[in-house]
């Protein structure tokens, strides 16, 4: 998986899911409550009819003349009259209470009840209460069912469609990484050639012209032999063979700082470094020259002419500052983007950062990147 | 103590039956429908509070208003003359009179 890609399919994941979980929700939420809506108007229906049959049946009791009248009772349900004052006259029902009763319609531990006004008042009845036993509504369970099982083909999709969106990018990324490799796989040879050519010519045979150019040539063809030892250490994925071995860092400073030193004279610039005591440190010495070099090539390469950049190792931390163009906030929070480049006047491919990254992070490093726009730079890693 | 409550129970409701004799049907024959009065006065005023109350301001100064008897009963029969009992005996009456014929005790 390349870098950033599994942000990307976060980031996709998670908006078209949270969109179409918001769309699954809003649906289910006003289905179920249409459904509870349905379900109440029937529910309501019923004891509306309930109370027209009690109604008409104390009418009925009512014309009698009789010493006692017998309450109507009905097995579908169950009912209490109440005066004007909300008195009990009579219940058929021991939970049926008028203080428990805020709506007309209302549903309590599985019972439904109406509460009617009545007129005239027979039997003084200004209110009828009628409680029945309600129907359950079960959707809730299947509905909470069928959205999870719609969550999980919205999942299954989703993953499928981000595959086929990030399939272009994936395979440019791949074309780009291959043209590299061809790339770097054909610089190798010449590169090689040039430098250990460079090396064994007789310096005392050239005239005082001469030797410049040759310095220029060499200069550059360091210069491309650092871009293709980042090239090597990026194509091969990080997975080069770590032979971890006790670093002596003060040499090794001193032999990358002599080495730039041709780089940095042709912009005058000069390096003041302040490694007096031996520093070990144990990793890899191409990773440990890799993040020293890279290092040292952005410090070049982002100074102002006749400048310098001082270098200073300490027990625990190793900065180096520039004094050149420097960075913005944001530029600083996006340094480490593999191909991203902030002055495309330079050269390079805005891999550097991304090694260092890799290899800070691997050796358990901290970097700690301080940069002010026109004043420049300093990084410090520590351990 | 069982025996003389149960004495002083009986005693009291044979001096009040009495007492509705003597005040009521004194105008009222016997055979006065004072069930069906009850009957009205609950399908218009519904509740024990109301009845009374209704009653009594009925009692105290009978008007066409009031009345809870047809028109055309109360255009031959006239309107019913004011109570000559006081405020306490006529609420008193008017108690009884309810116990005796309140529908509510009625259902079962």
């Amino acid at each position: 998986m390349y870098r950033g890609e599994k942000k990307s399919i976060f980031y996709v994941l998670g908006l078209y899911l949270s969109s179409t979980l918001l769309l699954i929700t809003t649906i289910f939420v006003s289905y179920y409550y249409y459904e509870r809506d349905l379900f109440e108007h029937g529910e309501k229906d019923l004891l509306k009819k309930h109370t027209f049959l009690l109604t008409q049946q104390l009418s009925a009791l009512n014309e009698n003349s009789s010493e006692r009248y017998k309450y109507p009772r009905f097995d579908e349900f169950e009912s209490a009259i109440y005066d004007i004052d909300k008195n009990l006259i009579f219940s058929s029902s021991k939970d049926i209470d008028i203080a428990n009763v805020k709506d007309n319609f209302f549903t309590k531990e599985s019972n439904s009840y109406l509460l009617s006004p009545l007129t005239p008042y027979y039997f003084g009845a200004a209110f009828i209460i009628i409680e029945k036993k309600s129907k359950n509504l079960y959707i809730l369970d299947n509905l909470i069912f069928i959205a999870l099982i719609t969550i999980v083909i919205t999942l299954v999709t989703s993953i499928f469609l981000v595959n086929l969106v990030l399939k272009p990018i994936r395979d440019n990324i791949k074309l780009l990484d291959n043209f590299i490799k061809d790339t770097t796989h054909e610089l190798n040879t010449p590169i090689t050639a040039i430098l250990a050519n460079i090396e064994t010519i007789d310096s005392s045979s050239c005239d005082e012209k001469a030797l410049r150019k040759l310095q220029r040539i060499k200069i550059a063809s360091q210069s491309i032999s650092n871009i293709y030892e980042d090239l090597v250490y990026l194509l091969l994925n990080h997975k080069t063979s770590t032979q971890n071995v006790v670093l002596n860092l003060r040499e090794m400073l001193h032999q990358r700082v002599e080495y730039f030193t041709n780089m940095a004279t042709v912009k005058n610039i000069s390096f003041i470094l302040d490694a007096k005591e031996d520093i070990h440190f144990k990793a890899d010495k191409k990773k440990m020259q890799r993040l020293i070099d890279n290092l040292l090539s952005n410090a070049i390469k982002y100074s102002y002419k006749s400048t310098n950049i001082r270098v200073v190792l300490n027990e625990t931390s190793l900065s180096i500052e520039d004094k050149g163009k420097g960075m913005s906030e944001q530029e600083v929070k996006k340094i480490f983007t593999r191909y991203l480049r902030f002055d495309k006047s330079q050269g390079g491919f805005g891999m550097g950062y991304s090694i260092i990254e890799s290899i800070v992070d691997e050796y358990k490093m901290k970097i700690d990147i301080v940069s002010k726009e026109t004043q420049g730079t300093k990084v410090t890693l520590s351990w | 103590m069982v025996k003389f409550l149960s004495f002083f129970l009986l005693l009291s409701i044979s001096l009040d039956a009495s007492e509705f004799d003597k005040n009521c049907f004194d105008c009222h024959s016997k055979d006065f429908k004072f069930h069906i009065i009850m009957n009205k006065y609950t399908l218009k005023f519904s509740s024990e509070k109301r009845i009374k109350e209704a009653m009594f301001d009925y009692l105290k100064s009978p008007s066409l208003d009031k009345s809870i008897l047809p028109l055309e009963y109360i255009q031959k029969f006239g309107l019913k003359e004011k109570s000559p009992l006081d405020d306490k005996t006529l609420r008193e009456m008017i108690d009884i009179y309810y116990e005796k014929f309140n529908l509510k005790s009625k259902l079962y």
